[in-house]
């Protein structure tokens, strides 16, 4: 039947049996590979594999390990990235969702801005701030900020008068009914505008660092591919699909811990 | 039952005309309600009900003439809205981000505390939340709900959002409450549950003005339903753009004005009338509000008490 429903075990069993068919699958598309050339590294074995990590799990010469010096520095720029996009993206939005004046004022540099292509942009951000961190902080900000302010300003503009006027009429200032009734009916939609986001964040910071960066997921992903070491590279994208994974993971959660309330309209 | 306090005004509409462009809707409108009453405001569709209503609310105030309700003691112009004046809408009544409980005692909060308050004195904030929500709890517990307290008004019926949305208002005792056909999308049986619990809060100002007490609840509730009106409130006014406005010198329709006050009967929360009784009221309503081919002059129909 059409949308019929399935048990829990049943679904259970089925998630299991697609994850262990892509593992069989890769497992036997490598030993065809190696039959062919017992030394590829283009799809390595479970064994590559494991030196792989121990690759980049091991110091190397520079006594440092990879994967905690690319860690700390993809991480950094990320969180700083999204962190200000975050609260501009969410002030702007605010701003011009709660006056008119600011909407008008800002809606033609968000659109314009929201066109953009990030990556396409890369170069003048190379140009205005460098390769620091400070290029990749604006980069990513600037590239969320449009879609952010867009979420949450069209979110108020959904909002029936009326619930505003009855807090007029409950003795609510000007800032509380903002922060009171306003706020608390966008965060939740914000909170899914920003899981949206991650996915994008990550794109403009991975191109960023391939194309100038000395450290980080991105350049090592580079280097890697490079010298065919895709012992490495593999395991470095299974480990950014894990963080941006959890990462909606823990938004998710922190939506329904902050916004019980609420419920999606696709539900 | 009306109030003899002549100085005891919950609003006075003077001279309240209002237009769109070229549409007139409200002509030389004059309503006054004393605190206590529970004014039932009927009329045909497109007669200005909902134009009247907003401008009393003061988010659309009309282009001539003076609303005036009570603030901080004076009489004052309802410019915009404020605390003198509650509101019960038909829809998005509640919110829906607050249990039963929070959205309740939300005007305790607004009126009673400041955010810096909130945001600073945490311990105070906390003692008076306390405060607020007890005498939120007790409050619902009156309209019947003390068991459903906690839930989120997508957990309730429409019934009880409704409930919860009237006590929202009414805890808050301002000046006049607006209630915007408010029993609407209710099925028969829950509106005749809704309509004596607005009863039962008559028979509180009852009790207030027996006391010689200010009566806490003034209400205008507009209803399509004529029988809804008959019963909850204790006056009928009715608005309509159907009035000889020939005779009072216009060359078109000037808009809608109040061509029918008079007292209602008034029931005890417990009494089922016997709408048969009333057909009689039914009939002269239709007559002088609903129908368009009978214009009668506007005060013709217009209790003239020294007040109103």
């Amino acid at each position: 039947m059409i949308r019929g429903p399935i048990s829990q075990a049943k679904s259970i069993l089925l998630a299991s049996l697609s994850v262990a068919l892509l593992l069989l699958g890769y497992t036997w598309v490598s030993h065809r590979q190696h039959q062919v050339n017992p030394k590829d590294t283009t799809i390595p074995s479970w064994g590559q594999l494991a030196d792989g990590v121990k690759k980049f799990t091991q110091p190397d010469r520079k006594e440092e390990r990879w994967i905690v010096e690319d860690s700390i520095a993809t991480g950094r720029r990320f969180f700083y990235g999204i962190g200000l996009g975050v609260m501009c993206g969410f002030v702007l939005g605010m701003l011009m969702g709660c006056f008119s004046s600011l909407e008008a004022f800002l809606q033609p540099p968000i659109a314009l801005l929201a066109k953009v292509p990030q990556t396409a942009a890369l170069a003048v951000y190379f140009v205005v701030f460098g390769t620091g961190l400070s290029m990749y902080v604006a980069m990513i900000s600037l590239g969320i900020i449009p879609a952010l302010a867009v979420t949450v300003y069209l979110a108020i503009k959904d909002l029936p008068s009326e619930m505003l006027d009855k807090a007029y009429t409950l003795g609510a200032s000007h800032f509380e009914v903002a922060t009171e009734v306003v706020f608390r009916q966008v965060l939740p939609k914000f909170i899914d505008a920003v899981r949206l986001a991650i996915g994008p964040a990550i794109v403009f910071l991975i191109a960023a660092e391939m194309v100038v960066g000395d450290v980080g997921f991105g350049y090592r992903i580079r280097l890697q591919f490079k010298l065919t070491n895709m012992n490495v590279v593999y395991p470095y994208l299974v480990m950014l699909a894990f963080f941006g994974f959890a990462l909606d993971y823990g938004l998710r959660f922190l939506q329904a811990k902050l916004c019980s309330w609420y419920q999606r309209d696709s539900k | 039952m009306t109030l003899s306090d002549e100085n005891n005004f919950g609003l006075q509409c003077q001279g309240v005309s209002h237009w769109f462009g070229e549409t007139k809707v409200l002509f030389d409108l004059n309503l006054n309600v004393h605190a206590g009453q529970f004014l039932s405001l009927i009329g045909p569709s497109g007669c200005g009900k909902s134009t009247l209503l907003r401008a009393i609310l003061g988010t659309h105030p009309p282009h001539r003439g003076k609303i005036l309700t009570l603030q901080n003691g004076r009489l004052a112009n309802a410019d915009r809205p404020g605390r003198d004046r509650g509101i019960v809408y038909q829809k998005y009544s509640l919110y829906p981000f607050l249990t039963a409980l929070d959205n309740v005692a939300l005007g305790l909060k607004f009126d009673q505390t400041t955010t810096a308050f909130r945001w600073l004195n945490w311990v105070g904030w906390g003692k008076k939340r306390r405060e607020f929500r007890d005498r939120a709890a007790a409050f619902l517990d009156k309209v019947g709900l003390g068991q459903a307290m906690h839930l989120y008004p997508s957990q309730m019926s429409g019934g009880m959002q409704q409930r919860v949305a009237i006590a929202q208002a009414l805890i808050m005792e301002p000046e006049i409450i607006l209630l915007d056909e408010p029993f609407g999308a209710l099925d028969e049986a829950t509106r005749e549950e809704l309509q004596e619990m607005l009863l039962q809060f008559y028979e509180e100002n009852k009790v207030a003005m027996a006391e010689g007490k200010k009566p806490p609840y003034t209400l205008i509730i507009v209803t399509h339903e004529l029988n809804e009106a008959i019963r909850v409130g204790d006056r009928l006014v009715g608005l309509s753009q159907y009035w000889d406005w020939k005779a009072d010198g216009h060359d078109r329709s000037p808009g809608a004005t109040v061509v029918y006050d008079k007292p209602a009967p008034v029931f005890r929360p417990d009494e089922r009338p016997d709408y048969e009784l009333f057909a009689d009221i039914r009939q002269d309503i239709r007559q002088v509000v609903y129908n368009p081919k009978v214009l009668q002059r506007r005060d013709e129909h217009v209790n003239l008490s020294p007040t109103s």
